[in-house]
């Protein structure tokens, strides 16, 4: 792998660089909560947080985006497809579990059976800086899901902090075109050697917590039962997991009349919202909160399996941190998982 | 607080060892730090789960219309005021539930006591009366509590349980907080910077409906908002939509939002969803003299009238 | 095409009960009182039908203005449904000043079905008062 050196002083001065070549996204803060957001200038961004509010999904798959729309044009119904050119886009600062969530949103919507234009035009012209996980959270449990906090899974390049400096791991042909770009410094030995302490060290903190097949297996038969109920008593069925997780990505479609212009929109929807099941006829398979949080955790650690042979969820803990109700995923699984018996089914 | 645990465990205990009760609804331990959790124990063996602490701030009074048999719940002035209101609209029978009332000096708000920490992992936490001394990652931190109460229990004027079938603990001295003066203060500001500060918040909202399910008055089976036939309000991000499901939720709750903050905990970024309904509230005791809550025969005020109701926006030629 | 800055004229959306207000403007009509055609009329069968979702409605797409007129109190053709009303209307009239929007956008009237020249004069305030702030930008549903 090529390694290269960039010091932290320096950051602001090569986003800014960048910023007329490239819509970047990164972690700033606004109204005192970190969020991924579109900077106007390098001084906005923060590198010393632990996550964000919001996941970087934001960038390929919007909360709102217009696919077609149609007006009347002089006698002419003219419809446009909003599918301009994507001016290149650059997310920055991403932590390396919402690296790998792309790679999971590939699979959905880079299907060779359907591939989604929308989300490609975006994805094509996106390129993806990650920062390592010096200081992985009491929420973070990316190891249980397959990753790590140094993954390079989904970035095309991967900054590890050693302190003063960032070593950058150049993952991909589109990280290798940036850096040529910057004209950035090699590394020397015993920076790399660095590197590897503060990546042992960061990984040692954060141990699997389950076999993920296995809990696979374990859910898949008890589907049924009354584990469900008890474990999801609590729940608010609020949009907030769904919402703010990487890698869920369910949407709605609508038709929008304003001031005689007709937009087709795509927005997110959320499997925990009563209506998302909602059918025709007045039945709703999901009634109550038991089916739809059974239907994210099934989806996430079963159904994903079975479509992309990969969890559906990346261990940012976001739904952890965020519940209003304290609603833990990790103590969903162990449940089932029957590591200890925390839990009374 | 651990004689407040102590107690309430106790007392639970009796109530399900005489049957008296099918389920409680308390509090445990949350599974991250500076969080408490609901939770519905069913069996004697589990009692001991049940806590009390400066974290429990949800309002369980939500959970009442769902569960099913007769239920005691561990519930602060807030929750009470809330069941008061769920009582006389019929959501909740007073039989069915035995209240463990106790008194409230306010709950610490986690999400801003983790960004004075700047969400670095916590490893310690020190409780020191009226500071926490919290420990972790290069981090060490002292932590005014005054500073990090909920904004709802900064202007809460109800910290005793206003009914209660056990009451746990000393009755405490209630703030003087009754004169709106928050709502007072933001009218008073140009009708420019008014709007710009409500839009601002707006805008960040991400509508996961969050505070519509925190809300333990959101009972309805199909919110305004979830209808499509008619659609009330559109269901985009857009600053319109989103603004006009915020006026009309405070508008639905004019008279009836007990004022607990549930909506503003729940948010998961931090809109200042009060703003809307601290207005409803001041408006409601201002012009039809009612405050919600307090009492189960008065009506509520939407639902009666006077002859000589204010006329005063009243165009008047 | 001329200044769209001189030419611009408010639409305003008038909710009218069938009873008193809408008679009232029927009278007006009948009686060829002067007033402004900036107005809308929808007729709704009492004051107290008028949700605030028709109000914020028409604001979101597109009116300057909104008027609502009923009956008198104590005329109502139901009793009580004006009564019920003005406790609606007046939280919602405070609670728009309250996030900034004009006052005046929103107005709450009583037109009783004898008062035609009242009509005609209503209307002439609101249309004046309106066109005095401007076309509405607050709250109004912008192109995505």
């Amino acid at each position: 792998m090529d390694y290269r050196i960039i010091k932290k002083s320096k950051i602001t001065e090569y986003l800014n660089n960048l910023i007329n070549e490239y819509v970047i996204f990164a972690p700033i803060e606004k109204d005192d909560i970190v969020l991924y957001d579109r900077i106007k200038s390098g001084d906005e961004v923060i590198l010393d947080y632990s996550n964000s509010v919001n996941s970087p999904k934001e960038a390929v798959i919007p909360q709102l985006e217009t696919l077609i729309s149609c007006k009347n044009n002089e006698d002419i119904t003219c419809v446009k497809e909003h599918l301009d050119e994507q001016k290149r886009f650059l997310l920055f600062g991403a932590r390396p579990c919402d690296a790998r969530s792309l790679l999971f949103l590939d699979k959905v919507f880079n299907d060779e059976k359907c591939r989604d234009v929308y989300y490609m035009n975006r994805r094509n012209a996106l390129t993806i800086i990650s920062l390592g996980c010096t200081r992985p959270q009491e929420t973070c449990f990316c190891t249980t899901t397959g990753g790590s906090p140094f993954s390079s899974e989904g970035s095309d390049l991967l900054f590890v902090d050693i302190g003063d400096d960032y070593i950058i791991q150049v993952i991909t042909e589109k990280g290798a075109e940036l850096v040529e770009k910057l004209d950035l410094e090699n590394t020397q030995n015993d920076e790399l050697t660095k590197m590897d302490i503060v990546i042992n060290k960061s990984k040692a903190r954060i141990e699997p917590e389950m076999e993920l097949k296995i809990l696979k297996d374990k859910l898949d038969s008890s589907f049924e039962g009354s584990a469900w109920e008890i474990l999801t008593e609590k729940c608010l069925s609020c949009g907030i997991c769904t919402y703010h997780c990487p890698t869920c990505h369910c949407f709605d479609m609508i038709d929008e009349e304003t001031k005689g212009k007709v937009e087709r929109i795509r927005l997110w929807d959320s499997c925990q919202f009563p209506h998302f099941t909602m059918q025709t006829s007045g039945f709703n398979p999901r009634p109550t909160y038991k089916e739809r949080y059974r239907q994210r955790i099934m989806h996430k650690f079963s159904y994903c399996f079975d479509n992309y042979n990969m969890a559906g969820c990346v261990g940012c803990g976001r739904c952890v941190s965020q519940c209003p109700v304290n609603l833990d995923i990790r103590q969903v699984l162990t449940a089932f998982y029957g590591k200890h018996e925390e839990i009374r089914l | 607080m651990t004689d407040v645990s102590n107690k309430i465990r106790e007392e639970a205990g009796k109530l399900l060892e005489k049957g008296e009760v099918d389920v409680i609804i308390g509090f445990e331990k949350g599974s991250i730090p500076l969080s408490a959790t609901p939770c519905f124990i069913r069996n004697e063996a589990d009692i001991e789960k049940l806590i009390w602490n400066e974290y429990c701030g949800n309002n369980l009074s939500l959970y009442l219309s769902k569960a099913r048999g007769k239920i005691g719940i561990i519930a602060k002035g807030c929750d009470t005021r809330a069941i008061v209101e769920l009582i006389k609209e019929k959501q909740v029978q007073r039989e069915r539930i035995v209240i463990i009332g106790v008194p409230c000096e306010g709950m610490l708000d986690r999400k801003r006591i983790m960004i004075r920490c700047q969400s670095r992992n916590i490893t310690g936490i020190e409780d020191q009366g009226r500071q926490l001394l919290i420990t972790g990652d290069s981090l060490n931190v002292a932590v005014e509590k005054d500073e990090f109460f909920y904004p709802a229990c900064q202007v809460c004027a109800n910290r005793n349980p206003v009914m209660c079938d056990v009451f746990i603990g000393n009755t405490i001295e209630e703030q003087k907080t009754d004169e709106f003066t928050d709502v007072t203060d933001f009218n008073e500001k140009p009708s420019e910077e008014r709007w710009a500060y409500i839009t601002d918040e707006i805008d960040r909202c991400i509508r996961c409906y969050a505070c519509r399910n925190a809300c333990p008055l959101c009972y309805c089976k199909e919110c305004f908002v979830d209808a499509t036939q008619p659609q009330w309000v559109g269901k985009t991000i857009e600053q319109s939509d989103t603004l006009s499901f915020h006026i009309m939720r405070s508008i639905h709750l004019a008279g009836r939002c007990i004022e607990c903050g549930a909506c503003e905990r729940a948010c998961p970024v931090m809109v200042d969803i009060r703003k809307l309904n601290r207005k409803m509230s001041a408006d409601v005791k201002n012009m039809f003299g009612y405050k919600t809550g307090l009492d189960i025969d008065q009506p509520a005020p939407l639902s009666v009238f006077k002859p000589d109701d204010s006329e005063e926006f009243i165009l008047d030629i | 095409m001329g200044n769209k800055e001189t030419s611009w004229e408010p639409k305003i959306i008038a909710f009218l009960c069938n009873w008193c207000s809408y008679a009232g403007a029927d009278l007006a009509g009948v009686g060829r009182m002067q007033y402004p055609a900036n107005v809308r009329v929808i007729r709704v069968p009492c004051s107290g039908r008028i949700s605030p979702f028709f109000i914020l409605s028409s604001l979101q797409n597109g009116a300057d203005g909104v008027l609502v007129s009923g009956c008198h109190p104590g005329d109502c053709h139901y009793l009580t449904g004006n009564y019920s009303a003005r406790r609606k209307f007046a939280l919602l009239k405070s609670q728009l000043e309250h996030i900034g929007i004009e006052k005046e956008r929103v107005q709450f009237t009583w037109v009783s079905a004898s008062e035609g020249g009242k009509f005609a004069e209503v209307i002439n305030r609101v249309t004046e008062t309106v066109k005095a702030l401007g076309p509405a930008k607050r709250l109004v549903k912008k192109c995505l």
